[in-house]
C-alpha cells in the first residue's frame, strides 16, 4: 500500500499505535543505539529522536506490519543522517578493513579459520562484545541485527536499504572479521588454536 | 559438495563448492526458511569436514553473542525523560 493511499489515524489510533506497537521496542532500540555510538547520552538522543520522528510520521506506518523493523530503520538513518554529522569525532571506520571487504557481493568463501569451537564457548561476554565493537560500523550492524536482536535476512534489507545478497555477503564478510578478532584474542589469552596444536603434533 | 564419502569411510576433507556450502549452511544457522534443511545439515555434517567446522563454529559464536553479550537497557530516567517529550508533541499535535 502506498503512502497516499494509506488512510490517516485518528489520535486514538495514533495513541494506540504508539504505545502498544513502538513503545515495547525501547529497550531493543536502545542497545542498538549504543552499540553505534558507545555514549550513553548519544544513544537516548537518538533513540529520543527516534520515537519523535515515529510519532511525526505515523501514517507512513502500516498497523500490523513490523514496527521493530519499522523503528529499527529510523534509528538507523537518523544515526546516518544526523549523529555521524554533528558526532565531533569521526566514525570508527577501518578503511582498509572497509576497501578490502565492503564493495563487492561476491564472497570469497574459504575453509574454516583454526579458531576452536571449545574456545568460543569459554570466552566470556565482555571478550566477545569487544571483539563485536571492534568491528567498522557496518559490518558491527549486521551482526547486531541478525545476532542480538533476531532480525531476518528481508528485514535487515529494509532497515538497511540494502538487497539481501548484500546482507548476506555484508554478514558473511562481518563475522569472518569477527572470528579474526575472536582467534587473535583466543590466542593472547592462551586459549588453544587448531594451528597451535598442529605445530605441538 | 562431494557426495560421497572416502574410501575409509571418514568425513571429505576438502569442500568441492565451499561457496555454495557455507552460504547455504549460514542461511539455515539464520533461520531462514530452507526446505529440507534437517536433511541437508545431516548430510553435509556426516560426509564434509569444512562444513562440520564451519557449521559448528558459527553456529558457537552466533550463540555466543545472543547470550553473552550484554544487552543494554534505558534507566527508568531516561525513559521517563522520552515518555515527557512525547507527551509534549502529542499534546501540540491536538
Amino acid at each position: 500500500m502506498s503512502e497516499s493511499q494509506r488512510k490517516k489515524y485518528s489520535q486514538e489510533e495514533k495513541d494506540s499505535i504508539f504505545d502498544g506497537e513502538f513503545m515495547p521496542h525501547m529497550d531493543s532500540m536502545y542497545n542498538f543505539a549504543f552499540r553505534l555510538t558507545f555514549d550513553e547520552d548519544d544513544a537516548k538522543d537518538l533513540v529520543q529522536d527516534t520515537y519523535l520522528k515515529a510519532y511525526r510520521f505515523i501514517n507512513s506506518f502500516e498497523q500490523g506490519t513490523n514496527a521493530k523493523a519499522w523503528l529499527f530503520r529510523i534509528l538507523k538513518n537518523s544515526f546516518i543522517n544526523e549523529y555521524r554529522k554533528k558526532s565531533k569525532q569521526p566514525a570508527k571506520v577501518d578503511y582498509q578493513e572497509v576497501e578490502t571487504f565492503y564493495n563487492s557481493d561476491d564472497v570469497d568463501y574459504q575453509g574454516t579459520t583454526d579458531l576452536r569451537v571449545d574456545s568460543v564457548k569459554d570466552m566470556l561476554g565482555d571478550e566477545i562484545s569487544n571483539a563485536l565493537n571492534s568491528l567498522a560500523v557496518d559490518f558491527r550492524t549486521v551482526i547486531i541485527l541478525c545476532d542480538l536482536e533476531g532480525f531476518t535476512y528481508e528485514e535487515m534489507a529494509k532497515i538497511l536499504d540494502i538487497p539481501i545478497g548484500t546482507v548476506r555477503s555484508r554478514l558473511h564478510r562481518a563475522r569472518n572479521l569477527l572470528k579474526e578478532k575472536l582467534r587473535s584474542y583466543a590466542q593472547y589469552m592462551g586459549y588453544k588454536t587448531d594451528s597451535e596444536e598442529e605445530e605441538e603434533n | 559438495m562431494d557426495k560421497e564419502l572416502d574410501k575409509s569411510g571418514q568425513r571429505k576433507l576438502e569442500c568441492a563448492d565451499v561457496s555454495r556450502c557455507f552460504q547455504l549452511l549460514e542461511r539455515i544457522i539464520d533461520g531462514n526458511n530452507i526446505p529440507d534443511s534437517k536433511e541437508i545439515i545431516q548430510e553435509k555434517l556426516a560426509k564434509c569436514q569444512p562444513c562440520f567446522e564451519h557449521f559448528h563454529l558459527e553456529k558457537a559464536i552466533k550463540e555466543a553473542i545472543h547470550t553473552k553479550c550484554t544487552k543494554f537497557c534505558m534507566s527508568e530516567d531516561m525513559k521517563s525523560d522520552i515518555r515527557k517529550k512525547i507527551q509534549e508533541i502529542k499534546l501540540d499535535a491536538r
